[in-house]
């Protein structure tokens, strides 16, 4: 049994309202689409005058002004923002889907177009409850285990995820953006779980998984993503802490990579292969 | 003797699985040092030094000291070329 503190910390911490906010954290300007993480704030500027400012303690305000889409919001709020709303308040965010299967979970990751949302997209088909999508967010208070947080579950998916999987489009999540909401068939609607594995997507021939030991875990663990760059800013990282940070994750998680076919045609081989191997390492937990 | 030992505040290093990882400071680079190079790595103490080390070697991998020299100068020169090396 996990204790459900982390999820509930977020989920208040990520109350929104609607109000002005700092148009800078430093004394840079902020320009379009960047961010500044400083003494426990968050500033993100989007498109125009679009801002998400986070304070800790005080939730998240939006001010929408000149240019502002606020039909964007959700996946702001549900991506940089969450991610460095977890980093602020002691978390530490990856940029990962998840399923889980029997109380842990299985998580996919790889640079964006990866296929890590596809992936778990057709694991939820195949009745794996989808756990998050995008960003999975690790609670390492627990010596003994890596938790995972619940995360948002709205899928954003490509045409050609669509069409691979199935899923029912929905509305598109951005004017600009050349993907769509979709809903997964099964959903994890608990607490907190402990992580049984994290699989790094590649693409290959046949499916196949192989564990990652060593410095190729920890190198594959760095990564320039964001979320990684919310937990460098947030912890105030130099060069020898991020290696610190980096050395407790690969310590501590049981990695593997995960080879696939990314065509059509064979797409369903892997998604197959990777739910016969979750279902049949149920229970084993990580390292 | 010339005892070996590492420039500590030109690296971090960690053990993961059976390898020793070491990221150099100045460029961010890896190196993953496994297997004999590891066992090198470990010996590095700032008291044996080369002789020493070739010797505990020799002992570790049941190995004559002229069939394994080269590779542990070539080691050692890696090393120092990374400036992770000092001569104390």
């Amino acid at each position: 049994m996990v204790e459900p503190g982390g999820q509930e910390l977020l989920a208040n911490e990520m109350r929104v309202r609607i109000g002005a906010v700092p148009h800078a954290l430093e004394a840079d300007d902020l320009p379009e689409y960047s961010w500044q993480l400083a003494n426990g704030q968050f500033l993100l500027r989007t498109r125009g005058e679009h801002y998400f400012h986070y304070r800790r303690g005080e939730g998240v305000t939006i001010e929408r002004g000149e240019g502002a889409d606020a039909s964007e919001e959700p996946l702001w709020l549900s991506g940089s923002v969450y991610s460095a709303v977890a980093s602020i308040n002691g978390f530490y965010p990856i940029h990962a889907s998840a399923v889980c299967h029997e109380g842990a979970v299985h998580a996919f990751t790889g640079p964006s177009g990866a296929g890590k949302s596809t992936l778990c997209t057709a694991l939820a088909a195949r009745g794996l409850a989808l756990f998050c999508d995008d960003t999975l967010v690790f609670d390492l208070s627990d010596p003994e285990r890596v938790i995972c947080l619940p995360g948002h579950k709205r899928l954003k998916l490509t045409e050609e995820a669509l069409a691979l999987t199935g899923a029912a489009r929905q509305e598109k999540v951005g004017e600009a953006i050349e993907k769509f909401y979709a809903e997964p068939h099964a959903l994890y609607r608990g607490g907190p779980l402990p992580l049984a594995e994290l699989l790094f997507l590649e693409e290959g021939e046949d499916p196949r998984i192989e564990p990652l030991r060593g410095a190729e875990r920890m190198v594959r663990l760095q990564d320039d993503h964001y979320t990684a760059l919310h937990t460098a800013a947030a912890r105030g990282f130099d060069a020898a802490g991020q290696f610190g940070h980096l050395a407790t994750l690969a310590q501590r998680i049981t990695a593997s990579r995960f080879v696939r076919p990314w065509d059509q045609a064979r797409f369903d081989a892997g998604a197959d292969y990777v739910y016969s191997h979750i279902v049949g390492t149920c229970g084993k937990g990580e390292a | 003797m010339t005892a070996l030992a590492k420039m500590t505040d030109k690296f971090s290093e960690t053990r993961i699985d059976d390898e020793y990882v070491v990221m150099l400071l100045d460029t961010g680079e890896f190196l993953s040092l496994a297997g004999t190079a590891g066992a090198i790595w470990s010996l590095i103490d700032g008291t044996r030094g080369r002789d020493a080390i070739l010797a505990a070697l020799s002992d570790e991998y049941d190995a004559p000291e002229e069939a394994i020299a080269a590779d542990l100068d070539e080691f050692l020169a890696t090393l120092r070329g990374n400036g992770l090396l000092a001569e104390a």
